[in-house]
């Protein structure tokens, strides 16, 4: 029997098969494939995507801040994190681990253990930012033990290299290395840069898969600032309010800035005590570090004082407290006067000792009073019943015209986080009849109104400078990770005050504050200085507790000539009584040191009067070798006294010695043989004697005195400092250099 | 072998050798299967067994046996499968239930363990069901149209093997049986109104076990997964929704080959069920028809071979062991698109599996030797 298909019924049942098979069968799940990988894939894909990758940031690096001179005040470094991946360490390993890391990393035993065995996990982290030094010995150990676990990430850390220097005005970044305080939280996103990412595959347990997957986008560094801060002028001052915060007991800090009066740009920006931005959290004031350490660590107390300090300490409060200026302000009322015309240099003022505001008795700084007085004396003296006329002369529209116009009004908008506004009257608060006499009488000599010390010196270096009035400025330059310029901040005049002749009439009536007046503890040879004390009562405060407490200030401006720098220095409740606590007495003399110190650097020219030039110290040339007479009469020629010792033929040795400055008519001893050489002298202790005293008893001891501070001349002359302690054995013919300073200038506001 | 079997009576035929495009359907379909079942454990076996070559190793290694298996049956005369016929059937009928004495993997006994090597009873079963009706249609072909010969020997045995295979459970198998039974008896020339009945009975059927709650929860869960398998993304959907990642971003080209991220532990088993998501995702929308017309081509031709095999046994038994290869290739993908409610069916030649593939390539041998053997037709 020959087998046959049986017709077409089972070819036919096969091809129907085969039909629903392939075509049918196979044609749906086709179908179905289209749908889900051509036209909804991006669904799917962008699901699938989310679920894949990780996202990694790298840190960008975080750019430096320069001093004006490209000293570096903020960097960043490369630090480590160390890592351990527990699951791949074995409790053996473990052990191993705690032993090595401990002793590297510094930390307790105990802790890597149960870091080490924390089984569950790949990502323990053990210690943040260690150094180069310190990853390499971790790694260095693993790999000499064979344990795979242990890994390092990297990461940046700021360092301030300068330490403390500045750090009110640099603030400080945080531990994820953001801008926290100052400049660093103002220029964050200039600093910051832009975070790279890796962009990884990861499976379903989280891990990283082989790096074909990797996508890498490179993080843009962060941007370098370069500030106006100089910082040699800045840690002059910083040195200078050290030793003051202490000196006088300062309880509420004390404040300092340096301007370029021309630009608005800051040399020099203090707030005394400080802080170390590489440990901000640390406190830096001893005193308070003490009273913390007494406290309960763990008691909310603490951490309510703890976090009060740090704030304080972290506070600039250079822009952020306002305070009532004191006579500092007459600067500006004398030059809003003297612009409109409400008062004229040669006009003249009479103080009895008070001056009366309606039915109100206001009395004088001097109660005697200071008589008949020109618009320039009234300064010198800083006169209020004089200012009380100006202001009302000036009167209530006006007064507020230049306030605003000199920018008191508005924070100044300096490049720096938490500026403080003014508190101030509104023009008709001065002009309500109620008040009026009360509230512009006071204004006019710096009461009942508070201003930042920024506002104040920008207000006083606009009054100096022309009339200008800047924009106070600290970043005078933006540089790319390579250094190129990405920015140049030129300085940014907002408008003309004052007129140019009414701001050099105000400067010529400043510097003889200086060298007549209230302001003469500033004074240095050499240098036109002008300025205005600033003394301030705490009424508030008196008000709440009985007790007063004042703030001292004074700013300067230099050269008078030519003004281009100015000084703001400020001390907050110093730990006086009223009879010591003035401006003239403890902030003036901190000016004038500052001055004396940075003018030199800052290439300000000595320029001596008459009287100075008598006093212009002598350069001493070098007489060793030469026949006693011929030295001697070499000297005399130069202006010095000398005095021949011992009984050799030639000199052998000179003090002072040839290279030394000494003051004019200084006694020069030569010694002409070893004996006369041993010959040595006590200096005496000079302090509060008077000039003229204090020079006496230095020449009777054989020695040389050069004169600091007010001079000699000056009746209210006192030695305030020498340089070499009474007692101490010297040379015969050491120069002793002697400050003085004013006694008498105790009562001027 | 001819010997044995060279009886007379069997009509005249022509001998020659294996269809070489059925071979080389079957050898591409062999060498593209290893390739994407390797990229797609690579991951798994590394996160799992520390080895990527953990699988390959072991599918390669039953590829070959299971290519000399194919060679073996290639050559012998198909024939002798009339012996066995029956014997296979009681085989599969013991192991069956043998299964449920065996530990269970996640909740099913659907695999008998000698040492460490396992096989489906499910997937003989399946073997010896188209060997038993190839062998009873071969026979009573004439009584086909019949109630007693054509439909009821064929309706007790599928519900026997569908009975034992059911509970394990393994609807998957069950419904392959169903439709492998299903195919064997239409092409065998069954009236088509059995077909209707049939239909009718397996919806009443559905209908009642519908009316038993537990059934029903579960079977409306399941359908409410099967068209939203977003609404447990993490549990019941997971690895529809996970697969379907795959698929979607292969788009048209697809990631490359060894590329798939999917299968870095998202999709569960990668080298199993849903090897066919990772070819996807590889190989793009181009890759993935390519391999579906691979099995499209193999099944026509099987088909051609059962159209043109020397005599009825051979044409049911190509039929049949073709079909089943069909069959479990569209439900595989179908299940993999979420074409259909998720169930575990492997696909044949990609599906990790040393057993099933030398299995696969066993039965593929015996087609080879149908094609053999082609029936004479007269001009």
């Amino acid at each position: 029997m020959m087998f046959k298909l049986s017709g077409n019924s089972t070819r036919f049942r096969l091809i129907v098969v085969g039909v629903l098979l392939t075509v049918v069968g196979f044609g749906w799940v086709i179908r179905n494939l289209y749908q889900i990988q051509l036209v909804n894939g991006d669904f799917y894909q962008q699901r699938a995507v989310a679920q894949q990758l990780r996202t990694t940031s790298i840190n960008a690096n975080r750019g430096a801040i320069y001093d004006t001179n490209m000293n570096k005040l903020a960097v960043s470094a490369t630090v480590w994190t160390v890592l351990f991946s527990p699951a791949d360490i074995t409790d053996a390993e473990a052990e191993v681990l705690a032993d090595g890391m401990s002793e590297i990393l510094g930390v307790d035993r105990e802790f890597i253990i149960e870091k080490a065995k924390n089984k569950k996990n790949y990502y323990q982290v053990v210690k943040r930012k260690v150094d180069k030094e310190v990853a390499d010995q971790v790694i260095e150990f693993a790999s000499k033990n064979g344990i795979k676990g242990v890994s390092l990430e990297e990461d940046t850390k700021r360092y301030y290299p300068y330490g403390s220097l500045a750090s009110t005005v640099l603030g400080f970044v945080n531990g994820e290395n953001q801008g926290a305080y100052g400049l660093e939280a103002y220029y964050n996103n200039t600093l910051s840069g832009t975070p790279g990412r890796v962009v990884s595959a990861k499976n379903a347990w989280g891990n990283d898969m082989s790096f074909q997957y990797q996508d890498m986008y490179q993080p843009q560094d962060g941007n370098s600032i370069v500030l106006t801060i100089d910082q040699t002028v800045q840690s002059v001052m910083e040195r200078h309010l050290r030793t003051a915060v202490i000196e006088h007991g300062v309880r509420n800090r004390a404040a300092a800035i340096f301007m370029d009066v021309n630009t608005g740009a800051i040399l020099g920006m203090v707030t005394m005590p400080d802080f170390d931005p590489n440990n901000p959290n640390e406190i830096a004031d001893a005193a308070t570090k003490a009273e913390l350490d007494a406290m309960d660590q763990d008691s909310e107390e603490y951490q309510q004082r703890l976090f009060e300090a740090q704030t304080e300490q972290w506070n600039n409060k250079c822009i952020s407290e306002p305070n009532e200026p004191g006579s500092v302000f007459k600067i500006i009322t004398l030059s809003s006067a003297l612009e409109t015309g409400s008062v004229e240099p040669e006009d003249h003022f009479y103080c009895p000792g008070y001056h009366m505001v309606g039915s109100i008795r206001k009395s004088c700084w001097k109660t005697a009073g200071h008589g008949d007085q020109t618009l320039t004396q009234a300064v010198e003296n800083s006169c209020n019943p004089a200012f009380m006329m100006i202001g009302q002369a000036l009167g209530a529209h006006n007064f507020y015209q230049y306030f605003a116009s000199f920018g008191l009004t508005q924070p100044t908008g300096i490049s720096l986080p938490g500026e403080a506004g003014s508190i101030y009257h509104s023009e008709e608060a001065l002009a309500n009849p109620l008040d009026y006499e009360n509230s512009l009488t006071s204004c006019s000599f710096g009461q009942t109104f508070k201003v930042t010390p920024i506002q104040l010196i920008t207000a006083v270096s606009a009054a100096v400078n022309g009339g200008y009035l800047y924009q106070p400025y600290l970043v005078k330059q933006v540089l790319d990770s390579q250094g190129n310029v990405v920015e140049n901040i030129e300085p940014q005049m907002k408008r003309q005050v004052i007129s140019e002749e009414t701001s050099a009439e105000v400067a010529k009536m400043l510097e003889s504050v200086v060298v007549n007046g209230s302001g003469r503890n500033a004074y240095i040879p050499g240098y036109r200085i002008g300025g205005k004390t600033g003394t301030s009562e705490k009424i508030d405060l008196y008000n709440q507790t009985g007790e007063m407490r004042y703030i001292l200030s004074f700013t300067g401006v230099a050269p008078m000539d030519d003004p281009q720098y100015a000084c703001l220095v400020l001390l907050d409740e110093p730990d006086l009584d009223s009879a010591n606590a003035y401006g003239s007495t403890i902030a003036a003399p901190i000016v004038g040191s500052i001055f004396s110190e940075v003018l030199p650097y800052l290439g300000v020219e000595k320029v001596y009067n008459e009287r100075e030039l008598e006093q212009a110290d002598v350069y001493l040339d070098n007489q060793v070798g030469k026949g006693p007479h011929a030295a001697q009469s070499a000297l005399t020629q130069k202006g010095l006294n000398s005095e021949i010792l011992g009984a050799g033929g030639t000199v052998v040795a000179q003090v002072p010695e040839a290279g030394t400055k000494v003051p004019p008519g200084s006694t020069v001893m030569l010694f002409t043989d070893e004996a006369s050489q041993s010959e040595q002298v006590v200096v005496p202790d000079v302090r509060g004697k008077s000039g003229l005293a204090a020079n006496q008893m230095i020449l009777n001891a054989g020695l040389n005195i050069r004169v600091t501070g007010v001079g000699v001349e000056n009746q209210y002359a006192v030695a305030a400092k020498q340089d070499i302690a009474g007692g101490t054995k010297v040379p015969r013919g050491t120069v002793i250099t002697v400050d003085f300073a004013n006694s008498s200038m105790q009562n001027i506001y | 072998m001819s010997l044995l079997f060279g009886d007379k009576k069997r009509p005249q035929y022509a001998k020659g050798g294996v269809d070489l495009t059925f071979l080389l359907f079957v050898l591409v379909l062999l060498v593209f299967g290893l390739v994407m079942m390797f990229s797609a454990s690579y991951a798994y076996a590394y996160y799992y067994d520390g080895n990527s070559f953990h699988y390959i190793t072991r599918q390669l290694i039953f590829a070959i046996m299971g290519l000399g298996a194919m060679a073996f049956f290639a050559s012998w005369d198909y024939h002798i499968w009339h012996r066995f016929a029956w014997l296979s059937l009681a085989v599969s009928v013991v192991l069956l239930i043998l299964v449920f004495t065996q530990p269970s993997v996640n909740d099913a006994h659907r695999w008998i363990w000698i040492g460490s090597q396992s096989f489906q009873p499910s997937e003989i079963a399946k073997f010896s069901l188209v060997l038993v009706f190839a062998h009873m249609i071969s026979i009573n072909y004439d009584k086909m149209k019949t109630f007693r010969y054509g439909i009821l020997p064929f309706g007790v045995i599928l519900v026997l093997l569908a009975g034992l295979i059911m509970p394990e459970p393994h609807l998957s198998a069950t419904v392959l049986v169903v439709l492998l039974g299903a195919v064997m008896i239409f092409v065998g020339g069954a009236s088509l109104k059995w077909f209707g009945l049939a239909a009718l009975g397996g919806g009443a059927l559905a209908g009642v076990a519908m009316m038993i709650p537990a059934i029903r929860d579960r079977a409306m869960y399941r359908i409410e997964i099967w068209l939203d398998p977003f609404l447990d993304p993490q549990g019941a959907g997971f690895q529809t929704v996970q697969s379907l990642y795959a698929i979607g971003s292969g788009g048209l080209l697809g990631a490359g080959i060894g590329n798939s991220r999917q299968k870095y532990l998202f999709l569960p088993e990668p080298q199993n069920d849903f090897v066919f998501a990772v070819v996807c995702e590889e190989l793009g929308f181009v890759g993935a028809v390519l391999v579906i017309l691979f099995f499209a081509l193999l099944v026509w031709r099987g088909l051609m071979i059962a159209v043109k095999a020397r005599d009825r046994f051979g044409t049911m038994l190509a039929t049949g062991l073709t079909a089943q290869v069909g069959l479990q290739a569209v439900l595989n993908v179908a299940v993999v698109t979420n074409s259909i409610p998720n169930t575990g069916i492997s696909l044949p030649f990609f599906s990790y599996g040393g057993t099933s593939l030398m299995m696969l390539l066993a039965q593929m041998g015996i087609i080879l030797s149908i094609s053999r053997q082609t029936a004479l037709e007269k001009e």
